[in-house]
């Protein structure tokens, strides 16, 4: 390693390419003063299809750049591939809200992709101060995001709500950090987990022995944090109020973008401490002693989710909920401890990616036709908009897991790899809670279908119903079209020996 | 094509969904022509199946097709049939299409009601000939949707609430299952269900490689995968205490659906068992089968008298149904080739039976637009030709020697008689019970609709139509036929059978 740290920044060329982007989308926005922002739009789609070519190029690649602060590899690849992709669809969102106020839509393009680039770092490092700084360079544009609407009263109390939460726990995990530190002797994930336990760093392994009690309190302390930005319980009370006051668009990336990224970093943190070759059995056991509280959390996060999405009348928040439950899915791939877990949980997300983007995007559609997110307000409403609501039916499908989906795969992986893993107690808590959330998303299905024929008129947006139809499409595809599956379960596993 | 005759079976009617989607909303009779030829075409395979291919006098299984599918979870595309099947294949693809033609009556049946009636049928034929166990799951989750838009939408004043009642009882079932297919993949590192049974034959199917070491909480692993398995059946078949969806269900699904839900619906659940559950745990279930025929008298007595208090038509036939499916549950517990042939005999017999009867409810419901029992009244003046088929539906639903489900019931209850355990002969004795309410409840209905004084309002009813009588013809056929000649289906079931029982025994 040289100690330049020019050296290897062309390996940053992805982060690059969306700074380069926000700063143009920002001069653009100015030089056209909000004449047309469809173009501002446009831009930003550019920049997110050059980036993610950036990406693709660098599959594969393994390296370390700024003094090994910031690691290229694989794992971060696939998690930075997925911001860009749910980025890019919440992008068109944006283009086709019909509710969208018009001025200062270049600061909304610019701070989406500003949370992108705090999500491109949070993935890609090893060094839990660069984490945190990620974290909250995610979490600040997050924040301004949710209270975009600042006219509308929900919408500030969502981004209130947000920082205070936001603030509390990343201030939990700093703590937690530095206690690390303290107790290790470095920040650097890899040393942490690897460290002999002797010299200056002594690691994970010299202090388990001698001080576990503090070690266990450090690390749940970090894991608050990352619990609080993927809403784990009992970090999870911003999102039902911050999902439902933020404009659609941006619940919409809150829910898929910036919980897979925090999910990102989640699993690395577990994955370099716990499962990178090299760690000593001492530190491994504990890594199953940790999982287990991953497990009861699992438990006790898709529980809570689903038992409040069952009461919400409002379509929006009880998506808030839905995706509170479906984080507590993710969780039994991470309870596992093992890469197969880890690469379940990842494939999960990928499910994810497309039955709840499709969902958000059905939520914007109807919102533009009735001005309302409740249930209630979509009944009958399937025989006039037929093709966006069947397209819903998948989503929901998809989302209860039943087949033949790419929902249903997610959860079978993670059913398989939790057997493996002894977790057979929490597979019948997830069974149970599936039907659980079948009752409150079938509420749209019968909303739709089941209602008598409404009179309403819907406007015809026909590019973003094909839009949202083509997710759907996705969404059965990959559930009978099963390559990519396989593909994944091959390759998946190199993605994590990277780790 | 004899070679994948099954594939045909099975995909034809998807072909038929496919169809009716690209066909304009107005052109409802072709969507109606497309519907019939994409039932009758695998009814008339199945039938050549019966009658020409399949070979008799084997356990083995016929019309193999084995693909790998889903390499990564090691899922193949095998599909393939035996005795066990064999008659439940072709009473689906009969009962489809007499629900197609069933269908011509309802109204609001539109493109949409056809292209889910024939997406259906694939889920329903895909599991009876699956012998993958996940294909089987995928295609047990499958029929689950269109049931519930057919109820949801179709229905009667309560269909909501009938029609998620329905999908969430089904759906807490399969996810049992899916925890113990799950669990069954891990430990037999396979998916072939013939593989898997071979493996539980062996005694190497016990969760040893799984990491909780065969015990689970205290229970064996194989006590937990049979319960699973069994409920998640059971939920289908319907066994009290898990049959409540099922009054909700029948009373607001419109009458071909009932009948399709009667007719075959339920009739997974007990092949299920058989195919899926039993030989899989056989340990487990030789422990637990007393507690399987305790529910399935329970069933029995409990759906029968529940029946005699029923005022709507509909809901007695329904609650009917409960008891006539716990013979086969006494009748597969007892573990004798009596009790499990008389098990998929009157499987197949209620699959006639009780559809007729359906189809009975709804040619009076179509007419009088109302179900209540106490509501007619000497009917059988008006309605001479409808009242005898109402009587032949009745009396082989009551199991009237010489009718199909005399033969099935007694051969259930004396195989369970003659089962090792010398409790069940209690059970049986019990399960007479059932027997008189149910000749009571339906001599009972008989008695309020047809005799007695003519209600005036319904003085110029008319009788059942041409179209209503093919429908019930075949059904009304087979409870005739099958009561003189059993043989036809136990000769070709015989060979199955017994390799199960004898399996199962075994394992003792």
């Amino acid at each position: 390693m040289t100690n330049s740290y020019l050296d290897g920044l062309s390996a940053l060329a992805p982060e690059v390419c969306l700074t380069v982007t926000a700063l143009a989308v920002l001069v653009l926005d100015l030089v056209q003063q909000g004449r047309d922002s469809r173009r501002v739009g446009w831009l930003s789609l550019a920049g997110l299809a050059v980036t993610a070519w950036l990406l693709w190029g660098q599959w594969g690649q393994q390296s370390q750049v700024v003094f090994g602060m910031v690691v290229v590899d694989q794992f971060a690849n696939f998690f930075k591939l997925f911001t860009v992709l749910s980025l890019a669809v919440v992008v068109v969102f944006v283009m086709n809200d019909r509710r969208e106020r018009k001025d200062g839509i270049g600061e909304y393009y610019f701070l989406l992709l500003g949370a992108a680039i705090g999500a491109f770092f949070m993935v890609g490092t090893n060094n839990l101060l660069l984490m945190v700084l990620a974290l909250e360079l995610l979490s600040l544009s997050s924040y301004s995001l949710a209270g975009f609407h600042k006219n509308e009263r929900r919408s500030a109390e969502a981004s209130m709500k947000y920082v205070i939460f936001g603030g509390l726990s990343t201030g939990i995990m700093v703590y937690g950090v530095s206690l690390l530190y303290g107790l290790t002797g470095t920040i650097d994930l890899a040393r942490m987990g690897t460290s002999d336990g002797t010299g200056a760093v002594v690691g994970l392994v010299g202090q388990l022995g001698t001080s576990p009690v503090p070690v266990a309190i450090a690390i749940v302390m970090v894991l608050a944090g990352f619990a609080y930005k993927v809403s784990i319980a009992p970090f999870h009370f911003w999102t039902p109020d911050v999902y439902e006051g933020a404009p659609t668009p941006v619940t919409t990336f809150l829910a898929v973008g910036s919980k897979a990224a925090g999910f990102g970093a989640l699993l690395r943190f577990l994955g370099a401490l716990f499962l990178r070759d090299g760690v000593q059995q001492v530190v491994a056991d504990y890594g199953d002693r940790i999982g287990l509280l991953l497990g009861i959390l699992a438990a006790v996060t898709m529980t809570i989710g689903n038992l409040a999405a069952l009461r919400q009348t409002s379509l929006k928040r009880m998506l808030a909920y839905s995706s509170i439950a479906h984080a507590g899915y993710v969780l039994i791939g991470l309870a596992c401890m093992t890469p197969a877990g880890f690469s379940a949980a990842m494939y999960y997300l990928a499910a994810y990616y497309f039955m709840n983007l499709g969902a958000f995007g059905f939520l914007l559609y109807f919102e533009g036709v009735t001005g309302k997110s409740t249930i209630d307000s979509l009944k009958g409403m399937g025989p006039r908009a037929p093709l966006i609501s069947v397209a819903m039916v998948a989503f929901l499908i998809s989302l209860t897991g039943l087949p033949p989906t790419v929902g249903f795969y997610g959860k079978y992986l993670l059913f398989l790899e939790g057997w493996r893993s002894g977790f057979a107690w929490l597979l019948v808590i997830a069974g149970a809670n599936t039907v659980l959330s079948l009752f409150y998303y079938f509420r749209v299905a019968k909303a739709l279908f089941l209602s008598d024929a409404s009179e309403r008129e819907v406007r015809p947006q026909p590019w973003f119903v094909g839009f949202v139809t083509a997710l759907s499409v996705c969404t059965i595809l990959l559930g009978i079209y099963t390559t990519p599956l396989q593909e994944w379960a091959r390759r998946s596993l190199d993605l994590l020996a990277s780790l | 094509m004899e070679a994948n005759i099954l594939s045909w079976i099975v995909f034809v009617p998807l072909i038929g969904t496919a169809l009716i989607l690209l066909l304009p909303k107005s052109a409802i009779n072709a969507v109606k022509g497309v519907s019939v030829i994409a039932t009758a075409i695998p009814l008339v395979l199945a039938t050549w199946m019966y009658f020409g291919l399949f070979e008799m006098g084997t356990a083995k299984y016929q019309f193999v097709e084995n693909v790998p599918w889903i390499k990564a979870l090691g899922a193949n595309y095998f599909i393939g049939i035996d005795g066990l099947s064999l008659a439940l294949v072709w009473l689906t693809a009969l009962l489809l299409f007499i629900g197609v033609i069933a269908s011509f009556g309802i109204e609001k049946a539109g493109k949409a009601y056809y292209a889910l009636l024939l997406l259906l049928e694939v889920g329903i034929s895909g599991v009876f000939v699956s012998l993958d166990f996940f294909l089987f799951y995928v295609f047990w989750e499958v029929m689950l949707l269109p049931m519930y838009f057919l109820i949801g939408i179709w229905g009667g004043p309560r269909r909501e609430y009938a029609a998620i009642k329905f999908f969430l009882y089904t759906l807490a079932g399969s996810m049992l299952m899916l925890v113990a297919l799950v669990a069954l993949r891990l430990d037999g590192n396979t998916f072939s269900i013939p593989r898997l049974v071979e493996l539980a034959a062996a005694g190497s199917l016990t969760g040893a490689n799984l990491p909780l070491h065969g015990h689970l909480l205290g229970m064996q692993f194989t006590t937990w995968i049979f319960w699973f398995l069994f409920i998640g059946f059971a939920i289908k078949v319907p066994v009290f205490p898990f049959h409540t969806w099922l009054p909700d269900a029948h009373v607001q699904a419109p009458t071909p659906i009932s009948v399709i839900l009667a007719g075959i619906l339920l009739k997974l659940g007990g092949y299920g068992m058989l195919r899926a559950c039993f030989p899989l745990v056989p340990t487990a279930f030789n422990q637990f089968a007393f507690a399987l025929a305790v529910l399935g008298v329970i069933s029995i007595v409990y759906g029968a008298f529940v029946a005699l208090g029923q005022t709507d038509f509909k809901r007695m036939v329904a609650y009917s149904s409960v008891s006539h499916m716990g013979y086969v549950l006494l009748g597969m517990a007892a573990l004798t080739y009596w009790g499990t042939s008389g098990a998929v005999l009157q499987m197949f017999n209620h699959g006639t039976s009780s559809a007729a009867l359906f189809l009975i409810v709804g040619v009076i419901y179509d007419r009088a637009h109302h179900r209540d029992l106490n509501g007619f009244g000497g009917l059988a003046q008006v309605q001479k030709r409808y009242w005898a088929l109402t009587t032949l539906g009745f009396f082989a639903a009551l199991g009237l020697p010489g009718l199909a489900g005399f033969v099935s019931e007694a051969m259930t209850l004396v195989g369970a008689y003659g089962a090792s355990d010398t409790r069940f002969q209690t059970m049986v004795l019990i399960s007479t019970l059932g027997i008189v309410f149910t000749a009571a409840f339906l001599l009972w209905a008989m008695q309020r609709i047809f005799l007695g004084n003519l209600n005036e309002k319904y003085k110029s009813l008319p009788d059942i139509n041409a179209r209503e009588t093919f429908c019930q013809a075949p059904l009304l056929f087979l409870c005739v036929a099958l009561g003189i000649a059993p043989w036809f289906l136990l000769d070709y079931m015989e060979p199955s059978v017994r390799n199960l029982v004898d399996l199962l025994a075994a394992a003792h």
